[in-house]
C-alpha cells in the first residue's frame, strides 16, 4: 500500500493542477488578508464608543471568517474532485495501471493506497486551509475582527472542515473504479453541487420556518453529504447551533439550522460505504 | 515429467459473448520460448492479459508458476511488458524503476544496481534520468522491457515487444530473449511479425479467431508438409507429369537456363529417396535436391486456411 501512497504523493505533486491550486489558494488567502487588513483599519478607526458597533462587529467578523472558510472548503472540494476522479479511471483508460496491476499486488492495496494518498494530501491541504484562513482571522482581523474561539473549537472544526475532502475522496474513488473520468467528474460535481445548493436552502428554510426547505435540504445532505460538515464545522467553530439570530450574525454562510450527530454518523458511513464498494467493484472490474 | 510454467484448460475470455479468446487450452514448459502468433485482434493480448489477471475470464481455467490466475502468488515471478506501454509521463526512467522495485519486492539495498543493470540491459544508460514525457515510442518500450526485468522473474511475458524499435533495437531484443532463456527463464512472446519470432521460439501457439488452431513444438509444427526443391534439365519436364501416387504436389518455380526448378510436395520425408530413384530410373537428370525448411510465415498461412477450411465446410453442413 505504501509504494502506491508514495506514487500518489509524486503524481500530485507533478501534475500542474497541484501547483496551480497552490498557488491560487495563496493568491486568495493573500487577497483575504488584504481584505481582513482593510476591514479591521476602518472598523478601528470608526470605533468609537458607539455601543452598536460592537454588534456590527461580531456580524463582520463572523460574516468575513465563515465567508473564508465556505470558499476554502469549496476550493478543497473541487482540488479532491480533481485530483482523484481519474486517479483510477484514467490510468485504465489510458492503460497505465497493466502494469501496476500486473505485479503481484492485490486490486486492494492499490485502491487503498490511492485512497491513502490523496486523502492524505488533501486532508494536510485543507489543515492549511483552515489554519491559514483563521490565523489571518486572528492576527491579522487583531483585536477588532477576531473571533473569540477556544482551542478545543479549533480542534472540533478543523476534524470537521477535514473530514469533507476524504469523504469526497471515498465517493470519487468509486466512480473512478467503475466509470470513466469524465463520467465521474459529471457526476461528483453535480451531486457536490445539489450538497452546496440544498444547504443553502436548508438555511434559508430554517431561517423562514419554512420546513419544505428544510426538508430538501435534508433529502440533499442524505444524497451527498459534504455541506453538512462544512455546517459542523462552523457551529463548531462559532459556537452556534439552532440559533435563530446566528444565521443574522453570521450571513448565508452561517448555520442555523444544525445537521444532527446522527447526520454525522451517516456521513462517515457513507464515506466508508463508497470506498467498501470502490474496493469491491474495482477488484471485479476488467481493466 | 515435463515442467509448465504456463497450463490453461479451456481459458475463455469474451467480451458479451464475442472476440477475445475461446477455450485455450495449452501448456508452456519452463525454460522455453513459447511464441503465440496471431492475426491483429485475433485474441493474443487478451488471453495474455487473462493471464495477468487485468481481465477475469469468462471460463475455463489456468495457472502460472503453479499457481491459479488471478492470484496474487502467480505473479510473484512474473515480469510484463503490455503491447500499449504507457508510463507515468512525469517520472524519470530511474524513478519509474524504483516504483517497480519497490512493488516487485526487491531489497532496498539491491535497487540501485538492478536497476542500472536493466538500464544497461536494455540499451538506456545514460537516458534513465530523463523524464518519460520526453522518450520516444522506442524508449519507452525499452524502458518496459526494463521493468519486466526488473524484479529477475522466472516467467516473462512480452506482448509485441519491438513494435516500436528499429532493426537495432529488433535485433538486440532477439538476443535478449536467447539469453533469458540460456539463464532457464520462461518467454511468452506475443506478435504477428512471424520473420522474428522464428529465430528465437521454440515452442509455437497459432490462434485464429480467438480460438488456438495448434500448439507445440516449432521443430514438429514446420513438418506440416514435406516438401523438396528439385532442379532437373529443362527437357525432362514431361517426367514430372507422371508422378508416383506419393507426390501431393509439384509447383513451378523458375527456369534456371537450361533447367528446372521444381516445389516437389511429398507424402512422407522418407519418399525422397525414392522419387529420386524413380526419376532417375526414367532418365531424369537430377542437378539438386533441396530439402525445402517451412517459414513461420508457411507454417501460420497452413493452419489458419486450414482452420478456415475447416470453418467454411461446418458452416456449409450447418447450412445444407
Amino acid at each position: 500500500m505504501w509504494p502506491i501512497m508514495k506514487i500518489t504523493y509524486r503524481e500530485m505533486i507533478s501534475k500542474r493542477i497541484f501547483t496551480i491550486t497552490l498557488l491560487m489558494s495563496l493568491a486568495f488567502l493573500v487577497m483575504y488578508g488584504v481584505a481582513t487588513w482593510y476591514a479591521s483599519k476602518e472598523i478601528a478607526e470608526e470605533m468609537g464608543n458607539a455601543a452598536d458597533l460592537l454588534m456590527e462587529t461580531g456580524f463582520f467578523s463572523t460574516q468575513l471568517l465563515g465567508m473564508g472558510l465556505y470558499f476554502g472548503s469549496i476550493i478543497t472540494a473541487l482540488l479532491a474532485i480533481l485530483s482523484s476522479v481519474g486517479s483510477i479511471a484514467s490510468e485504465v483508460e489510458s492503460h497505465q495501471i497493466d502494469t501496476w496491476l500486473a505485479r503481484a499486488l492485490p486490486r486492494r492495496k492499490y485502491l487503498l493506497g490511492k485512497f491513502g494518498g490523496l486523502a492524505s494530501m488533501l486532508a494536510l491541504y485543507a489543515l492549511l486551509m483552515f489554519l491559514g484562513l483563521l490565523s489571518i482571522n486572528q492576527f491579522v482581523g487583531g483585536g477588532v475582527l477576531a473571533v473569540h474561539v477556544s482551542m478545543g473549537q479549533v480542534l472540533t472544526a478543523l476534524g470537521f472542515f477535514i473530514l469533507m475532502p476524504i469523504i469526497l475522496v471515498c465517493v470519487s474513488l468509486l466512480l473512478s473504479s467503475i466509470t470513466t473520468t469524465v463520467t465521474g467528474g459529471i457526476i461528483l460535481i453535480i451531486l457536490y453541487g445539489i450538497s452546496f445548493i440544498g444547504g443553502f436552502i436548508e438555511q434559508l428554510g430554517s431561517m423562514i420556518q419554512q420546513s419544505s426547505l428544510i426538508n430538501i435540504g435534508i433529502v440533499s445532505s442524505l444524497l451527498f453529504p459534504t455541506d453538512s460538515l462544512f455546517r459542523k464545522s462552523t457551529i463548531a467553530l462559532f459556537d452556534t447551533a439552532d440559533d435563530p439570530i446566528s444565521f443574522a450574525s453570521q450571513g448565508l454562510f452561517g448555520t442555523a439550522s444544525a445537521p444532527s450527530d446522527a447526520m454525522l454518523i451517516y456521513t462517515i458511513l457513507y464515506g466508508a460505504a463508497a470506498l467498501w464498494l470502490a474496493v469491491r467493484l474495482f477488484g471485479k472490474r476488467d481493466v | 515429467m515435463t515442467d509448465y510454467v504456463i497450463e490453461t484448460w479451456d481459458l475463455t475470455k469474451q467480451y458479451n459473448g464475442k472476440a477475445g479468446c475461446k477455450n485455450i487450452t495449452l501448456q508452456v514448459p519452463r525454460g522455453s520460448v513459447f511464441g503465440f502468433l496471431g492475426q491483429n485482434g485475433a485474441g493474443k493480448s487478451t488471453f495474455v492479459r487473462t493471464m495477468l489477471g487485468l481481465l477475469h475470464p469468462t471460463g475455463g481455467k489456468a495457472q502460472m508458476l503453479g499457481y491459479p490466475i488471478g492470484s496474487v502468488e502467480a505473479r510473484k515471478k512474473v515480469g510484463y511488458l503490455p503491447e500499449l506501454f504507457r508510463y507515468p509521463d512525469w517520472l524519470t526512467g530511474t524513478q519509474l524503476l524504483e516504483h517497480h522495485a519497490e512493488l516487485g519486492g526487491l531489497p532496498r539495498s539491491e535497487r540501485k544496481s538492478v536497476i542500472s543493470n536493466v538500464v544497461a540491459r536494455v540499451g538506456m544508460a545514460g537516458r534513465e534520468k530523463e523524464r518519460i514525457r520526453g522518450f520516444s515510442k522506442g524508449m519507452q518500450q525499452r524502458i518496459g522491457l526494463a521493468c519486466a526485468l526488473l524484479s529477475d522473474p522466472e516467467l516473462i511475458f512480452l506482448d509485441e515487444p519491438t513494435s516500436a524499435l528499429d532493426p537495432i533495437g529488433r535485433k538486440e531484443v532477439r538476443e535478449l530473449i536467447a539469453e533469458l532463456r540460456d539463464q532457464g527463464k520462461t518467454i511468452f512472446l506475443n506478435s504477428h511479425l512471424l520473420s522474428e519470432m522464428e529465430s528465437v521460439c521454440d515452442y509455437v501457439g497459432i490462434i485464429h479467431r480467438s480460438e488456438l488452431v495448434v500448439h507445440g513444438e516449432w521443430r514438429k509444427l514446420r513438418e506440416v508438409a514435406e516438401q523438396v526443391e528439385l532442379t532437373v534439365d529443362a527437357k525432362n519436364q514431361k517426367l514430372l507429369e507422371q508422378l508416383p501416387p506419393y507426390v501431393h504436389g509439384k509447383e513451378f518455380m523458375r527456369n534456371d537456363g537450361e533447367q528446372q526448378r521444381w516445389l516437389i510436395t511429398l507424402d512422407q520425408n522418407k519418399r525422397v529417396p525414392e522419387l529420386l530413384g524413380a526419376l532417375i530410373t526414367e532418365g531424369a537428370a537430377v542437378h539438386e535436391v533441396v530439402r525445402k525448411q517451412q517459414s513461420l510465415e508457411e507454417v501460420f498461412l497452413y493452419w489458419v486456411q486450414k482452420k478456415e477450411g475447416e470453418a467454411h465446410v461446418a458452416h456449409h453442413e450447418n447450412h445444407v
